[in-house]
């Protein structure tokens, strides 16, 4: 019918994002890819209990987390072979000169802790509101914002981009004080 | 007049911070730029066209569209 092929119009709309979501979670291409396949099939199988007229973007990140996750859990120690097998994977990349400044936040994005990671991406890449990202990660919208903070603090330090020294760690909790208190 | 509501210092906490955004949002959206990769395409597809053989009532190349008729 009629809502079928907008519904899948919606789904395909959402992929470039929801690859490039699973490829920051991941840090592998071709997992990445197999995660996005696997929350494909999983949300047409479900698309039943999708309400149209609301965030597909949103319904399908949300299962591509949960399916992340119940992974992550089963696979946590090969989740740190991240940095070599993305190189490999974007080689034939054109712009050379931001390759390395790339390679380098991705390894620092694999340093993050899961939670944090997610939260980043989310808020700082994908374009969700806190509150959006709240709802995606089941948690208080507080918590995102604090560990939207936690993250980018995190990535500062990993990257040893200029003045580091001044993130105390009083700097930092005050930061995460009042990034989560402000509603 | 210059009204300096918000002042950068260079290395400051929020020349950083913007930095590290940038590069996010550029890492994320090298990989938005690749599109939609045609496995998922055809994937997609394959969900149409099961849905509308399901409809004609004539499903029978995918298993699983059998025995979901209207009444």
């Amino acid at each position: 019918m009629m809502m079928r092929s907008s519904v899948r119009d919606a789904m395909l709309a959402a992929v470039p994002s929801l690859r490039a979501f699973a490829i920051s979670l991941c840090g592998n291409v071709d997992r990445a890819d197999d995660l996005v396949q696997e929350t494909l099939l999983r949300a047409m199988a479900n698309i039943d209990s999708f309400q149209p007229g609301t965030n597909m973007p949103a319904w399908l990140f949300t299962i591509l987390r949960n399916l992340f996750r119940s992974e992550y859990r089963k696979r946590r120690r090969e989740v740190e072979d991240t940095d070599g097998t993305y190189a490999e994977t974007l080689k034939s990349q054109p712009e050379q000169h931001s390759r390395v400044e790339f390679d380098e936040f991705r390894a620092a994005l694999a340093k993050l802790p899961p939670d944090q990671r997610e939260a980043l991406i989310l808020v700082g890449a994908s374009g969700f509101s806190c509150e959006e990202a709240a709802a995606i990660c089941d948690c208080a919208v507080g918590t995102v914002k604090s560990r939207v903070h936690r993250a980018r603090i995190r990535l500062s330090k990993l990257l040893s981009i200029n003045g580091t020294d001044d993130y105390g760690p009083d700097h930092t909790t005050r930061g995460i004080l009042s990034a989560g208190g402000r509603s | 007049m210059h009204t300096d509501t918000q002042v950068r210092k260079p290395g400051g906490r929020r020349e950083d911070q913007r930095r590290i955004g940038g590069i996010l949002q550029r890492v994320y959206d090298e990989v938005v730029r690749q599109g939609v990769p045609d496995r998922f395409k055809e994937l997609l597809d394959q969900f149409d066209k099961t849905k509308e053989v399901s409809e004609a009532g004539t499903a029978s190349s995918q298993g699983q569209a059998e025995g979901r008729r209207e009444p």
